[in-house]
């Protein structure tokens, strides 16, 4: 999930400028706040009219209606915080354990990510779940504080899947995205393959909750992970809704039998 | 083959009446709530328990202040030793008593003010005075999750908070050293085998000094002492406050360390 710049997520030859008007804000209220990240790229120097972030207003409060938080059945308003909970507790050992449960291919696909996307100087990125960074903003994927058409990519690594509404993130990410802007997608996906997917399974379900357990101290945030892979839409269903958000040429790759996907779509 | 590892698999029988879960769901495991015994229990399959136990016992040498991981050793490898336990304690009066109340040493149930007011050299007096000595709060034992069964699931809680109470039998402090010997006559009191790992492993980290004295002498003197007293399980601790230390011990056949571990600093 997270874009860790320090790993040097970003393609080799751009480079990464301080920079100077990226504020930090802070969500409190009933809506939980996810990191995101925007960097900017030198050749950009007034990258936010009229101050750093637009004003948005605030929506009201979300209906009272059910939804999945892994396997369990919860209300939306309860999932927000327990993604904030789930996140607060695996930060610690996070990238440990990615490379741990994923034997250090989590690099791999968000190379190839990054292969795609070829970002170059001047690229307005904004990448959505990214953790930490060398500049970044508090905000909610649902609800951006940005203004319309202000970046060329929108990126989001393993984060889509925990949002509680993808709908609107995907809606968000079409309004900040400039004309002519690519969405850029890497989350989990459905494996393709009858009998991978069944030795896949086996390791989710039967080897990452343990791993979790033993190195991290904590069973449940990694249960909530695998399940949470199975319940969001396969490489198909998730491609129509990137179209339904306004996205065209929408297209995907599967990496590594489907165990991940990469969904690309251009705001034109 | 297939139903060895369909076995393997599979958290737990589900009780009779309750439609197993579908073939497609074993590789999964189990919906939530679907097989939950108590209120932390997280069911595991045979293979789960295999992959904790190991890497809980790789983790708890690697880094001995993973308490957790100790934890999660006992509770994956101890059924059958729980079950003896259980059985132990219910042939006895009084432990038959403690299954049946199920009471829990939380500074939530302890008076402590009761407990300060004791005359000195009591049980009371003595247990809190090996808290404050060295630094620790019954109120830190993680609530068991991997036990399946809700008896010994009970049982394996109350051998956890008994151990204090053992510590401050046996005069012993909670360094390595102390440990070490308190898990010795644990071994030899329970056949845990997180018990008995612990009593051969834990020397390891031990600098020679400790590793000469443990051997000669307090090791000894631990399984001695841990065979010749009755199962100290069975006592009802709570009720026993009053008691002088010395007499309890004598009441055990718990003779005095054979010198005095220092709690370090």
């Amino acid at each position: 999930m997270q874009h860790d710049v320090r790993s040097g997520c970003c393609h080799p030859t751009a480079k990464m400028a301080a920079p100077r008007s990226c504020a930090l804000w802070s969500y409190c209220g009933r809506r939980w706040s996810r990191l995101m990240r925007c960097c900017e790229l030198p050749g950009l120097r007034s990258s936010w009219p009229g101050g750093p972030l637009g004003a948005r207003q605030l929506s009201q409060e979300k209906q009272a209606t059910e939804t999945h938080f892994g396997f369990e059945t919860v209300s939306e308003e309860e999932k927000g915080g327990k993604v904030y909970h789930v996140f607060e507790s695996v930060a610690k050992k996070y990238d440990v354990m990615n490379d741990m449960m994923s034997l250090g291919i989590h690099r791999i696909w968000k190379d190839l990510l990054l292969w795609k996307m070829r970002p170059f100087p001047g690229t307005q990125l904004l990448d959505v779940a990214g953790g930490t960074g060398l500049a970044w903003v508090l905000g909610d994927a649902e609800e951006l504080p940005f203004d319309d058409d202000k970046f060329d990519v929108y990126t989001i690594a393993f984060g889509i899947r925990n949002v509680t509404h993808i709908d609107q993130a995907l809606q968000e990410a079409h309004r900040v995205l400039k004309p002519g802007g690519r969405f850029l997608c890497l989350e989990f996906s459905q494996v393709n393959n009858p009998l991978i997917s069944r030795l896949y399974d086996l390791y989710s379900f039967q080897v990452i909750p343990v791993l979790g357990e033993v190195i991290a101290g904590d069973w449940k945030s990694y249960q909530y992970l695998v399940e949470s892979i199975r319940q969001f839409p396969p490489q198909e269903e998730f491609k129509e809704m990137i179209e339904d958000a306004g996205f065209e040429k929408v297209t995907y790759e599967s990496l590594t039998s489907g165990i991940v996907a990469i969904h690309s779509g251009f705001k034109l | 083959m297939a139903t060895l590892l369909r076995a393997a698999l599979r958290p737990l029988r589900p009780p009779p009446g309750h439609r197993g879960p579908a073939a497609d769901v074993l590789l999964r495991g189990v919906r939530h709530g679907a097989g939950q015994l108590y209120p932390e229990h997280i069911p595991t399959s045979p293979l789960q328990k295999v992959l904790l136990a190991a890497g809980s016992a790789g983790m708890a040498l690697y880094d001995p202040y993973r308490h957790d991981m100790v934890a999660v050793l006992g509770e994956t490898t101890g059924l059958r030793a729980l079950k003896v336990l259980r059985d132990q304690m219910k042939r006895d009066p009084e432990g038959a008593q403690i299954l049946q109340e199920r009471p829990r040493i939380l500074l939530s149930t302890l008076d402590l003010d009761k407990l300060r007011s004791l005359p000195e050299g009591s049980l009371g007096q003595e247990y809190l005075r090996f808290l404050d000595v060295n630094r620790v709060s019954p109120d830190t034992r993680a609530p068991t999750r991997f036990v399946d069964d809700e008896e010994l699931a009970y049982v394996i809680q109350r051998y956890r908070e008994v151990h204090d109470m053992l510590h401050t039998l046996l005069g012993m402090p909670t360094n390595m050293l102390g440990e070490i010997v308190v898990k010795w006559f644990e071994a030899v009191q329970t056949g845990l085998p997180m018990c008995i790992l612990g009593a051969l492993f834990g020397p390891i980290r031990l600098h020679t000094q400790g590793l000469r004295v443990l051997v000669s002498e307090l090791i000894p003197w631990a399984v001695q002492n841990g065979r010749r007293a009755p199962c100290v399980f069975n006592l009802y601790y709570e009720r026993r406050w009053e008691q002088p230390l010395r007499a309890l011990r004598e009441e055990l056949g718990i003779t005095d360390p054979p010198m005095l571990v220092r709690a370090l600093a």
